[in-house]
């Protein structure tokens, strides 16, 4: 069996992660928007004597890789030298797209084209003749619909044909008597270089540097040529050549794209007419808000039943156990310990489905990329591009891959804010605590409790961002340039499959993290030895009492600040921990009922509280994360310092002024 | 099909969402109870929103620009979809009553949101087939 490397690449967006996961049977997170994969995925498919291996890429306009994930596609295609490049090309957008596959062609490795979303072309009235396309590339054409596993046969097969049929050829574009003269005088320097000349193709290597392209610089920065070649670029202007360089793409492009493609009806589809009202310079924020606020509000009321349902089961189990079991330690670590600690936890699972639910479907219609779109303003009034908004709505998920997603930011500033601001975007891990709190002491008003809170992530990041822009990371930030995708009906497998993907690693912290921490919380609850129960003369106690004067001023008492200490672990053990130190593991909802009858908790010191939790120290996966992506603890220190500062002032702000509004609650 | 008719159309379901919408707030900041309108601020703040978008396509209908359809259409649409949400939201509190054995009545699933949306859903039916051919030929 031979063994094949495919590498999948294409613009962002145009479903090369569906078409990855359709060909490997991989379930990698694919939405609909740019820039969902920041990092190369691998997977394996054994097709007619051939083991293959597929690389899914980053999405890429060009081979000039300006962002950090553009650099990890465009370096595996350069340097790993995949055996064939599969581009996956948007049918419905071939002049954009087309633009990859002439820097693809320069390279002279093998290229098939798959040809996909051709359905959503053809319902568009768009006709493309992929023979004569493929005849005026020289590169196999294969249409695909990833969605529906259309045409991956037919890809495999091409794939392999190109394989087999090497030597390949090499494509290239004319640019023009000047740029043709200064590329054939940079490619004669370079061929001193024997090293150079096996490892790139020197005349892709040469339009790179014409167009200025600094990573092509630090190629060749060894090599003996490099001052021959400097030489030669000190006369030129790369901005002029890049421009002239892309026109020239462009000019070919539009000379093959009339022999191949017949458009359909002009005027204004579904998509666009819905985009001139979301995206609406005054309605689209309120829009947006609406839709938030529609979304948390669905969430708790079609969970109520469910929620009541499993209350209802625990106390069962609670009771059961507590009625069985000897001796009375070991009840109390199934009933206050476990079941009090994670069934806490577990209660919300239907919450959390529900919302991952609303969530996958809007951005699985494309909804959010418009988000992005319409924060665009905001946030380059702020300093930051429009893009950096796309981190923070995948940040509402968890913020691990929130502060990922933030490779796709070309500036390293505009990264680094973008990264730091991150978590302070409500995560669902942060959700159990404000279901809790938001459910005990607002009763009808817990699904606008909770819209508010999330909007206060929102803020508290866009106003973080200005105050680190405007400090410790001066600069200015790049314009933003997004492409809205059409807007697509997900299908109900798809939905379900990314709120599955999501929700169970909740369920996954439920029977790990959580019951770890409800654990440890127990026996500190417990000890020493004959201590009552979750009293203050336990250890846990003896803890929350030191701690107790850091967050007195909040209205917390020793139980609030052992278990934020424990949420620092991850959030949703504030949960746990609160149930285990009330000892509800007697019911579900006892813990609500416990919260509201603690004389020291009212309905401001929760809001306090679940402010708090919004704001304060990331989790431990979040801060390995800040701590990997900018490859500094000093940042992840800073993120913990600065989200502990501004989480305690805008708690105290808020314990302090909601009793106003709240009617001294 | 006559835009006057899309644009009293939009005027009036956009004004009907406003006025509403008004009053889901104004009951939600003071003590005023009204029948089949609950009190909730960010429930009153997502009729004016949909208000808005009916009455900004009623406007540039009034003004002669097409392009006003486009927006009395997406607001029939963002009508039935809170609609839809408010009705599941109602249902999932009747399910609830029922579990906990607690009572419920159909009244308390008459929110402006639905009455309203079922405006909204015989705009649909009438004219959204017609309003989006339109479009895409246009």
């Amino acid at each position: 069996m031979t063994g094949i490397r495919i590498a999948l690449t294409g613009n962002p967006n145009v479903g090369k992660t569906t078409l990855f996961n359709a060909l490997t049977g991989s379930r990698q997170h694919v939405g609909n928007w740019p820039g969902v994969t920041v990092e190369k995925k691998t997977g394996r498919i054994d097709w007619n004597g051939h083991a293959i291996e597929v690389i899914d890429l980053p999405g890429t306009y060009s081979l000039t890789a300006y962002s950090a994930d553009e650099v990890v596609a465009r370096d595996y295609i350069i340097e790993e030298k995949p055996d064939v490049v599969v581009q996956v090309v948007d049918a419905t957008n071939l002049e954009r797209n087309l633009y990859l596959t002439t820097q693809l062609a320069e390279l002279g490795v093998p290229v098939v084209i798959a040809l996909n979303m051709a359905d959503a072309a053809e319902a568009g009235g768009c006709a493309i003749d992929r023979e004569r396309l493929s005849a005026l590339l020289a590169i196999p054409v294969v249409r695909t619909v990833g969605t529906r596993g259309e045409g991956l046969d037919d890809l495999l097969d091409a794939a392999i044909r190109e394989v087999e049929t090497s030597p390949h050829h090499e494509h290239t574009v004319g640019y023009g008597n000047d740029a043709e003269v200064m590329i054939a005088s940079i490619v004669d320097v370079f061929s001193a270089d024997k090293d150079l000349t096996k490892r790139y193709p020197l005349r892709w290597l040469a339009v790179r540097l014409l167009e200025g392209d600094e990573n092509a610089l630090d190629k060749i920065r060894d090599s003996p040529a490099h001052t021959g070649v400097q030489a030669l670029l000190s006369g030129i202007d790369p901005d002029e050549y890049e421009v002239a360089m892309a026109d020239r793409r462009y000019e070919m492009i539009a000379a093959v794209l009339p022999q191949v493609r017949t458009a359909g009806a002009g005027g204004m589809n579904v998509s666009e007419m819905v985009d001139r009202v979301v995206t609406d310079r005054y309605l689209g924020i309120p829009i947006f808000l609406a839709l938030m606020w529609g979304a948390f509000e669905l969430t708790f009321a079609v969970a109520a039943p469910f929620v009541v349902l499993i209350e209802a089961g625990l106390a069962w189990l609670s009771a059961t156990i507590a009625g069985s079991i000897e001796p009375a330690w070991l009840a109390s670590l199934v009933g206050d310990g476990i079941i009090g600690g994670v069934g806490a936890v577990l209660v919300f699972v239907p919450n959390i489905f529900i919302l991952f639910l609303i969530l996958s479907f809007l951005e699985d219609t494309g909804y959010l990329a418009r988000a992005a779109f319409i924060m665009d303003r905001l946030m380059y009034a702020i300093g930051l591009p429009g893009k950096a908004f796309i981190p923070m709505l995948i940040g509402f998920g968890c913020n691990v891959p929130g502060i990922m997603a933030a490779r796709s930011i070309e500036g390293e500033k505009d990264r680094l804010i973008t990264i730091l601001v991150n978590p302070f975007i409500s995560c669902s891990a942060r959700l159990p605590v404000y279901i809790l709190f938001a459910g005990a002491f607002f009763g009808a008003g817990a699904g606008g409790i909770v819209f508010l809170l999330y909007i206060l992530g929102i803020a508290a990041a866009i106003g973080s961002a200005k105050l680190f822009r405007h400090t410790i990371l001066p600069g200015e930030s790049s314009p933003f340039i997004m492409e809205m995708p059409p807007y697509r009906l997900p299908t109900v497998w798809t939905s379900l499959l990314h709120t599955w993907s999501r929700g169970a690693m909740y369920v996954r912290k439920a029977g790990t993290i959580i019951l770890v921490g409800a654990l440890v919380v127990w026996c500190l609850a417990s000890l020493p030895f004959g201590v009552e129960y979750g009293s203050s003369a336990s250890l846990a106690g003896a803890l929350g009492h030191l701690l107790e004067p850091l967050v007195a001023p909040l209205g917390f008492d020793w139980k609030v600040a052992v278990a934020l200490l424990f949420g620092f672990v991850a959030k949703e053990v504030v949960v746990g921990s609160l149930g285990v130190l009330y000892g509800t593991g007697e019911g579900g909802d006892a813990l609500s009922t416990a919260l509201l009858a603690d004389p020291g908790l009212s309905a401001a010191t929760a809001l306090a509280l679940m402010v708090f939790v919004l704001l304060y120290t990331p989790c431990l996966a979040t801060i390995a994360t800040i701590r990997k992506e900018t490859g500094s603890w000093r940042w992840a220190g800073f993120s913990v310092a600065y989200g502990l500062v501004l989480a305690w002032l805008l708690a105290l702000i808020v314990g302090h002024i909601a009793p106003f509004f709240l009617g001294g609650a | 099909m006559s835009n006057r008719i899309k644009e009293i159309f939009g005027a009036v379901l956009g004004a009907l969402y406003g006025g509403l919408g008004m009053l889901q707030i104004v009951s939600a900041v003071t003590d005023l109870a009204l029948p089949f309108v609950p009190a909730s601020f960010f429930g009153g703040f997502a009729l004016l929103v949909i208000g808005a978008v009916l009455l900004t396509g009623a406007r540039n209908l009034a003004q002669g620009l097409d392009e006003g359809v486009v927006f009395v259409n997406v607001g029939i649409l963002l009508s039935v979809a809170f609609g839809a949400v408010t009705l599941l939201a109602a249902g999932a509190g009747a399910l609830e009553a029922a579990i906990a054995g607690e009572a419920w009545s159909v009244a308390d699933a008459l929110a402006p949101a639905v009455y309203l949306a079922v405006i909204g859903a015989a705009g649909l039916l009438a004219w959204c087939r017609a309003f989006f051919r339109g479009l895409v030929a246009a």
